[in-house]
């Protein structure tokens, strides 16, 4: 009984994996069709592409195309990803130092 | 737990190491993969690398929280200070005010280098301090 009962999850196991590999190998086949289609069907896509690929080290002064855009013409962007970290960060000292003497009041 | 004489030695001979690709990463984030994300990053997990293989109290004694909650802010701090210096120099929020190089060495690229440096000690900082609270190093 118990054999069986270990056989029978283990075929489970074996279902459970390879359709979660399904679905990993098909949602990327998908998004690899999308990546694919997308600078044919999008030309405006294609012009920014080609404009900052062209333009990026002159404006900002980074090599490094992806520090061209999130320091140069997304900076603002960044600035507001530090701010969630900050206050990602103050949200962990509140919370993680409110049993240790903080809440005198009672 | 109990802290070996092997994990202590390691992590002493280790973290430096970690510390030092952390901020190579930092200072190359306009020139190779990488930036001040990944970078701080690195260098806060050299201290969390410290925090785990030793006594708490020898890692909070070389960064001290209150120092580790003044970079932090400071760092916001210079990275709007530079945005505010650049509308008033040239204009724009956090446009581009000081002279642009070939942007092939590392200093030699406008203020980029300075964002990248500010987000770097930012996040390192940050990073550090929740792990200091979250494991109850202090």
């Amino acid at each position: 009984m118990t054999v069986r009962n270990r056989h029978g999850s283990v075929w489970k196991k074996v279902v459970a994996s390879s359709l979660l590999l399904f679905l990993v190998a098909a949602t990327g086949v998908l998004f690899l069709d999308a990546y694919r289609a997308a600078p044919a069907s999008n030309p405006e896509a294609r012009t920014e592409k080609r404009y900052i690929v062209d333009n990026a080290k002159r404006e900002t002064g980074a090599e490094n195309l992806v520090t061209s855009i999130y320091l140069g013409y997304r900076a603002f962007d960044t600035l507001g990803e530090t701010i969630v970290l900050l206050m990602a960060v103050a949200g962990v000292v509140r919370l993680a130092s409110a049993g240790s003497g903080v809440r005198k009041k009672p | 737990m109990r802290k070996t004489d092997i994990l202590d030695v390691m992590s002493r001979k280790l973290a430096p190491f970690v510390m030092l690709f952390g901020f190579y990463l930092v200072a190359n984030g306009h020139l190779s993969p990488g930036g001040g994300f990944q970078g701080g990053v690195v260098i806060a997990s050299a201290v969390i690398l410290l925090l785990l293989a030793q006594e708490a109290g020898s890692v909070t004694t070389s960064f001290p929280l209150t120092a580790l909650s003044v970079a932090e802010s400071a760092a916001l701090f210079v990275f709007i200070s530079v945005g505010i210096v650049g509308l008033l120099a040239a204009g724009a929020f956090l446009s581009v005010f000081l002279p642009l190089g070939s942007g092939t060495t590392v200093l030699d690229s406008g203020f980029i280098f300075v964002l990248n440096l500010v987000i770097g000690v930012k996040v390192g900082a940050g990073i550090t301090l929740i792990c200091f609270h979250i494991l109850e190093a202090h």
